[in-house]
């Protein structure tokens, strides 16, 4: 997404926070494919995942004067509120999660190609150059937990790895990628 | 419970990946909404790993997940498409509150000093009946009368903002949370009235927003009437 498409998103947000429907509206239609794809691969059934966007723009609609506090990009902050509700209600199932393959690869090979589009460009190549220099084991057990909201013991059975070195892939992983991004000025 | 820096670290991390689950997940979320380092730094980690998410292919949800969230946000009162029409949250209560709101302004405007405005808004609240009045006056006067202040604001400021057709509100200044009327110096041919459809009060922090945009629960918000042809 470009700074100006962001910065429209952010005039919506800011409408929709003194009851402007029409300007709700519109941030609906701009967002809404974008934030139902990205809860589909977590909660995996459609029924699901509508239920998902219905109660996230609810919230944003009711906290939408709360976001200017926030400092984060529009689309930031409307996706970590339609990751957080997928992430309460997915139900699991005993089923082997159906994993986009290419889309968890997409991150483990060093040359991939740049998002289509990404809400802040500098922070997007900064995060795809921190999970270049992690193993890549450490990267595709991060990529499947954060595409597809897959659990420790999920990510065990699905990577045929002990529940263990998948909880020390996930934390090693994630110091790391901390230690880089704060070289890069982008995270704590 | 006052966590470790480095759990602190690992907490926010695992809860915006997601690996954070269950009871410890909720337990997080409650300590995250108490204690403002822990917020930034789960605000953090969202900056840095949501651009993931814009490689997530996008899916169109089908349209009956607008038309419940539509109805999920109306107004009790409101019937009108709101898409369609633009309407402002407080004016579906108008519709409701209709004789109120015209007895509330006629009482108000035989009361005042002044010939008649150019334009008026009566602001209403979501949860009760008109709070605010606001008109503009020329050649240069906005007139600001609360009908009912604001218990609990104590240490806070009400901020006025105009909302234009397109683009951001824009802050016309703070107004004092007392019965009665602020007057704010305004021209008609101000930039900031520019397109201007509605107005709304929000709650800010004492002295206004930080910010240049309202930070606040809106308190109260109407679509404006013209009066006469300046």
């Amino acid at each position: 997404m470009t700074d100006e498409a962001g910065d429209r998103l952010a005039t919506l947000l800011s409408r929709a926070g003194l009851g402007d429907r029409a300007a709700f509206a519109e941030l609906y239609q701009a967002t809404r494919s974008k934030l139902f794809g990205v809860s589909l691969r977590i909660v995996r059934e459609r029924p699901l995942a509508e239920e998902v966007l219905q109660d996230s723009f609810v919230s944003i609609w009711n906290h939408a004067a709360d976001y200017a506090r926030a400092k984060s990009a529009p689309l930031t902050w409307m996706t970590a509120i339609v990751r957080n509700r997928s992430l309460d209600i997915v139900r699991r199932t005993r089923e082997e999660p159906d994993i986009d393959e290419a889309l968890t690869s997409t991150l483990a090979d060093e040359g991939a190609a740049p998002a289509r589009e990404a809400e802040n460009r500098a922070e997007a190549h900064s995060i795809r150059d921190c999970l270049g220099e992690l193993e890549a084991e450490q990267r595709q057990t991060i990529a499947l937990a954060f595409f597809h909201g897959l659990t420790h013991s999920e990510l065990a059975a699905h990577l045929r790895r002990p529940l263990g070195t998948v909880k020390t892939h996930v934390r090693r992983g994630l110091a790391r990628l901390r230690d880089c991004l704060a070289r890069k000025g982008v995270a704590a | 419970m006052k966590l470790s820096l480095n759990a602190a670290q690992e907490l926010s991390a695992a809860y915006v990946l997601g690996t954070l689950r269950g009871p410890a997940r909720r337990r997080f979320e409650r300590m995250a909404k108490e204690e403002e380092a822990l917020a930034a730094l789960v605000r953090r980690w969202e900056d840095a790993l949501s651009p993931l998410a814009a490689n997530v292919p996008p899916v169109d949800p089908p349209a009956r997940v607008w038309r419940e969230i539509e109805s999920r946000i109306a107004p009790a009162a409101s019937s009108a498409p709101p898409a369609a029409s633009g309407l402002w949250r407080a004016f579906g209560l108008m519709a409701g509150g209709l004789a109120t709101v015209l007895l509330a302004f006629f009482v108000w405007i035989s009361s005042g000093p002044r010939g008649e405005p150019v334009f008026v808004a009566v602001l209403s609240a979501q949860d009760s009946g008109p709070r605010a009045v606001v008109s503009m006056h020329e050649p240069n006067t906005l007139r600001v009368h609360i009908v009912k202040p604001w218990a609990a604001a104590e240490g806070k400021s009400l901020e006025l903002w105009v909302l234009p057709t397109e683009g951001s509100p824009r802050s016309l200044g703070l107004v004092a949370n007392v019965s009665g009327d602020t007057m704010i110096r305004l021209r008609t041919t101000d930039a900031r009235m520019q397109g201007a459809n509605a107005f709304a009060v929000s709650l800010e922090p004492a002295g206004g927003s930080p910010t240049k945009l309202p930070t606040g629960p809106v308190l109260c918000s109407g679509a404006i009437a013209p009066v006469r042809k300046t």
